[in-house]
C-alpha cells in the first residue's frame, strides 16, 4: 500500500493530534486505506469514460481533478467582468459552492455513509476519537484537494491582477465557503436519515449526480454563450433576499475591501460569511452522535414498502404488448429504467439533452437573423427531429446493468425467442423515457408553431419507433441488461455515429415531403404501414 | 454444568428497546474459559443485538456487560483486543487485495504490519488461497470471502470469538477444517460464541447451547440436558418445540398447494 504524500504532510502535525487522545497511528492507518480505496473507485465525473482497461491503481480521484481544475478555468473570465466585485464574487462563489457541493454528493457520500466502517473498524479496538477524526480527516483532504483544484488557477490570475490582499481575501472565503458546504452537506444527510430510510437518501445522492453529470455538459454550453454577452451588467444592488443567496455573502468581503462599499446590508452579508459556517458546523458536531446512530439505518432493510403501480400504466402496458412474456418484459425493463440507480446515471442526463437539443437548434436558427414571426409560421419545428439523438446512445445502454449477473433468468426460462425480450424492453423504453420528452416538446412546439404540425409530430413520432427498432440492431444480440458496466467502453460512443447520422436524413426526408402537396399525409400513411413491419421483421 | 474456572463473559439484566420493540428481555448469563456455544434462535430473536452490544457496536441498553470482568461502559475499547468477529453480512473493503485487509485488521489489533502480513499469508495458504492473496477481494468468490472474514477474525489470538454464520459459503472440507481449528481453539481454553441457523452443525460442535425466543433465554445447557428435558431426538426437533412451532407440515401443504392452483 502507498505512504501517500498527503500521510507525510499530516505527519507534521501529529502532536495536534495527540494533544486531542487521538490515536494517530490508527487514525493514519485508517485513512491510508480510506485513500488506497478512493483510487479505485470510479468517480461521477470520470465514469462517462470508464474504459475497458483497468490499470492497477491509476487513481480516479487525482484524475478527476483536472477535470475539475479545466472546468476551475472558467471562473477566470468572470473575474473580469466590469469592476463590481460583489458581483462577479457572487457569480464566481455561486458556480463554486454549486461545483463543490455537487462532487462532495456524488462522489464522496458513499465515503461519508459506507456502513462497513461499523463492521470493519467499529468491532476492532479503535475508539470512537479515532473513528471520528479519521472521517473528518478523510473529508477534509477531498475537500482541500477538490477546492484546490478548482480555485488554484484563479487565485494566482486574480494575484496577479487584484493583488496580494484579494488573493488573501478569496482564501479566507474559500475556506469558509467549505466549512458551510461540509456543515449543510452533512445536515441535508442529517435531516433525510432522520424522516426517511436509507433508500431515500440514495436516491437523492443518485438524483444529484445526475444533476452534475448534466449540469456540467449543459454548463458548457450556456458559459460558451454567456461570454457572448459582453456587455453584461455588471452593476450590484444589495436587497433583503440577497440574505437567502449564501454565495453573495461571501462577495461583500470583497465589495468593502476592495471596492470600499458600505451600508448595513454588506455588513450583514460579512457577518453571516462569518457565522453562519461556524454555526452550522457546531450543530454538526453537536449532532454527530445522533447522526452515527442514523447512519446504521442504511443498513436496514427496507421495511414494508408500498406498492405504487398505477392502473393506467399497468392498462397501457396489456394494450402495448401482444403477449404474456412480452408484457413480462415490459414490466421488467420499466422497473430496471425505473430503480437502476447506476443506469439512470447513464441514461438520465441524456433525456436532458434530448428536451434542450430541439431548442438550441430553433435558437440558432432565430440568432441567424429571422424574426420571430419567420420562424412560427415556417418549418423550424422538424428541429424536433434533434431529440431522436438521445436514442441511439440510451439503446446501447440498455444492454448493461450493475446487476448483470442476474441475467442467467433468460437462459433457463422457456421462451420461444429472444423477440419478446427486445419488444418489451423497446416499448419500455419508448413510453418510459422517449414519450415524456416528446410530448413536452410536442406541446412547446405546438403552441409555438400552431395546430398545423400536429401530423408532423405524429409522423416524427412514427419514424422514432422505426428509428428505436433500428438502433436495436446496434446490440448485435445482446440481451437488455445482461452485460457488466465495467465492458462499456469508448467504442461504444463511435458506434452510435453512423445510426445519429440517420437523423438528419429522416429530417430532410420530411423536409422534402413538406414541400408536396398532400405529402404529408401519404408519407403519414406509408409510415403507419411500415412502423408494424419493422417491429415484426426487425426484431427477429 | 461442568466448566473452566475462569468466568469470562457476564450479562446481568440485559435490556435492548428498539423504539417500542423489546428486543432483549432482562438476559442473565455467565460465560466460562473453553465454552464453545451455540447461540440458536429464530429470525429476530436478538442474537445478533447480543453480539453487537458485547462488541460496543450499540451503546443503548440497560443492563451490565461485563468481559473479562471488567464493565464494557467503563473499560473502555482495550478488551475488544482479545475478541474476533465474523460478522453474518460478509461486510468488508473489498477493494483491497487479502493482503491489505489483513494487515490493516491485524494493525488495528496491535499487531505490527510485518508479523500481520506474515501470519496472514501463512493461513491464507492453510486454506490454499496463496495465490490471491494479492488480488482484490471483489475477484473472490464466497466461500474465499468467508476464509479472509475468518482469518481476519484469528489473525491476533483472541480469547474470544463471535461468530456468525461462519461456515457460509464454505466447501464440505474447508468446514471439517474448520470445526477442528474451533475444537482445538476451545480445548486451549478459548471462548466461542458460536451463532447459526444450521441445528446439526451447532448439535455436534456446541458444549453449551443457549437458545433465544422472544428476547429471552428459554434453554441453557448441554445438548444431552437439552434432549432429557425435552424427550426430542434432534436439536432442530427441539428448537421447533421450544420456539412453538409446529405448523410446518401445514404451511409446507399450502405451499405446494398455492403452487399447484391453476389460475386461469
Amino acid at each position: 500500500m502507498k505512504n501517500f504524500t498527503t500521510l507525510k504532510i499530516l505527519d507534521l502535525f501529529r502532536v495536534i493530534f495527540e494533544r486531542f487522545e487521538i490515536d494517530y497511528p490508527t487514525m493514519r492507518r485508517i485513512l491510508q486505506v480510506k485513500l488506497t480505496m478512493d483510487g479505485r473507485r470510479p468517480t461521477t465525473i470520470m465514469s462517462q469514460n470508464r474504459g475497458g482497461e483497468k490499470k492497477q491503481d491509476s487513481n480516479q480521484f487525482l484524475k478527476s481533478l483536472w477535470f475539475y481544475a479545466f472546468i476551475g478555468l472558467t471562473l477566470i473570465p468572470i473575474l473580469f467582468i466590469g469592476d463590481n466585485f460583489m458581483f462577479k464574487m457572487s457569480l464566481i462563489f455561486g458556480v463554486l459552492m454549486f461545483l463543490i457541493m455537487t462532487a462532495m454528493i456524488s462522489d464522496f457520500s458513499s465515503v461519508l455513509l459506507d456502513v462497513r466502517d461499523q463492521t470493519v473498524i467499529g468491532t476492532r479496538p479503535v475508539d470512537h476519537r479515532t473513528i471520528s477524526a479519521a472521517r473528518a480527516i478523510h473529508v477534509t483532504v477531498y475537500l482541500f484537494f477538490l477546492t484546490a483544484a478548482i480555485v488554484s488557477v484563479p487565485l494566482v490570475v486574480g494575484f496577479v491582477q487584484f493583488g496580494v490582499i484579494f488573493a488573501l481575501l478569496f482564501s479566507v472565503t474559500v475556506l469558509f465557503s467549505d466549512l458551510f458546504i461540509v456543515a449543510i452537506t452533512a445536515l441535508l444527510y442529517y435531516v433525510i436519515l432522520k424522516f426517511f430510510g436509507g433508500e431515500r437518501l440514495r436516491d437523492v445522492i443518485n438524483y444529484v449526480q445526475i444533476g452534475l453529470s448534466f449540469t456540467i455538459v449543459i454548463g458548457y454550453q450556456v458559459l460558451a454563450r454567456a461570454f457572448e454577452f459582453q456587455g453584461l451588467q455588471s452593476s450590484f444592488e444589495a436587497a433583503w433576499w440577497n440574505v437567502l443567496l449564501p454565495p453573495v455573502w461571501f462577495g461583500a468581503p470583497f465589495a468593502v475591501i476592495l471596492n470600499g462599499a458600505s451600508g448595513a446590508y454588506y455588513y450583514v452579508f460579512m457577518a453571516l460569511a462569518l457565522l453562519v459556517p461556524l454555526i452550522a458546523l457546531w450543530i454538526y458536531l453537536s449532532l454527530l452522535p445522533t447522526f452515527e446512530k442514523n447512519l446504521l439505518k442504511l443498513m436496514d432493510q427496507a421495511g414494508p414498502s408500498k406498492k405504487k403501480t398505477t392502473k393506467g400504466m399497468n392498462r397501457l402496458a396489456s394494450l402495448l404488448t401482444t403477449s404474456k412474456e412480452e408484457h413480462a418484459f415490459y414490466q421488467f425493463a420499466e422497473r430496471m429504467l425505473k430503480n437502476e440507480r447506476d443506469l439512470k446515471l447513464k441514461i438520465y442526463p441524456s433525456l436532458g439533452f434530448a428536451i434542450i437539443f430541439p431548442f438550441v437548434f430553433l435558437y440558432n436558427g432565430y440568432s441567424a437573423g429571422g424574426s420571430l414571426d419567420s420562424i412560427t409560421s415556417g418549418r423550424m419545428y422538424l428541429t424536433i427531429y434533434a431529440s431522436m439523438m438521445m436514442i441511439p446512445g440510451i439503446v446501447i445502454m440498455l444492454q448493461y446493468s450493475s446487476k448483470s449477473k442476474g441475467s442467467w433468468i433468460y437462459h433457463v426460462t422457456p421462451l420461444q425467442g429472444e423477440g419478446v425480450i427486445i419488444k418489451g424492453t423497446l416499448k419500455a423504453f419508448l413510453i418510459r423515457l422517449f414519450a415524456p420528452v416528446f410530448g413536452v416538446i410536442s406541446i412547446l412546439y405546438g403552441i409555438l408553431f400552431g395546430m398545423r404540425i400536429i401530423p408532423d409530430l405524429v409522423i416524427v413520432l412514427l419514424i422514432a419507433v422505426i428509428y428505436s427498432v433500428i438502433c436495436f440492431r446496434m446490440l448485435k444480440g445482446k440481451l437488455p441488461f445482461s452485460q457488466p458496466f465495467e465492458s462499456a467502453g469508448q467504442s461504444d460512443g463511435w458506434k452510435t455515429i453512423p445510426f445519429a447520422l440517420l437523423i438528419p436524413v429522416f429530417g430532410g426526408l420530411h423536409f422534402v415531403v413538406t414541400n408536396v402537396p398532400f405529402g404529408i399525409w401519404f408519407y403519414l400513411a406509408l409510415l403507419l404501414f411500415i412502423v408494424p413491419l419493422t417491429w415484426q421483421r426487425g426484431l427477429r | 454444568m461442568d466448566h473452566g474456572p475462569g468466568k469470562i463473559l457476564s450479562l446481568k439484566g440485559l435490556t435492548k428497546w428498539y423504539g417500542e420493540k423489546l428486543v432483549l428481555d432482562d438476559i442473565d448469563l455467565d460465560v466460562y474459559e473453553g465454552q464453545i456455544i451455540g447461540y440458536i434462535g429464530p429470525n429476530g430473536a436478538g442474537k445478533s443485538t447480543t453480539v453487537k452490544i458485547m462488541l460496543g457496536l450499540e451503546a443503548s441498553y440497560s443492563g451490565e456487560v461485563e468481559i473479562f470482568g471488567q464493565n464494557i461502559k467503563e473499560s473502555g475499547v482495550a478488551y475488544k483486543k482479545r475478541i474476533g468477529y465474523v460478522p453474518e453480512s460478509a461486510d468488508l473493503y473489498d477493494n483491497l487485495t487479502a493482503r491489505e485487509y489483513l494487515t490493516f485488521t491485524g494493525e488495528l489489533y496491535g499487531l505490527t504490519a510485518d508479523s500481520a502480513d506474515y501470519k496472514a499469508r501463512l493461513l491464507m495458504g492453510v486454506f490454499n488461497l496463496e495465490d490471491v492473496y494479492d488480488s482484490r477481494i471483489s475477484s473472490y468468490s464466497k466461500g474465499m470471502k468467508q476464509k479472509v472474514l475468518l482469518i481476519s477474525s484469528l489473525l491476533h489470538d483472541p480469547d474470544i470469538l463471535f461468530l456468525d454464520e461462519p461456515i457460509n459459503g464454505l466447501d464440505a472440507n474447508s468446514v471439517m477444517v474448520f470445526k477442528e481449528i474451533l475444537a482445538q481453539l476451545s480445548s486451549q481454553g478459548k471462548t466461542i460464541f458460536y451463532s447459526s441457523h444450521i441445528m446439526e452443525v451447532v448439535q455436534k460442535i456446541s458444549s453449551r447451547i443457549l437458545l433465544l425466543n422472544d428476547g429471552k433465554i428459554v434453554a441453557d445447557g448441554s445438548f444431552e440436558q437439552l434432549r432429557q428435558k425435552n424427550k426430542e431426538g434432534s436439536l432442530e426437533e427441539i428448537f421447533n418445540q421450544l420456539t412453538g412451532f409446529n405448523e410446518h407440515q401445514n404451511l409446507a401443504e399450502d405451499f405446494v398447494q398455492i403452487v399447484q392452483r391453476d389460475h386461469r
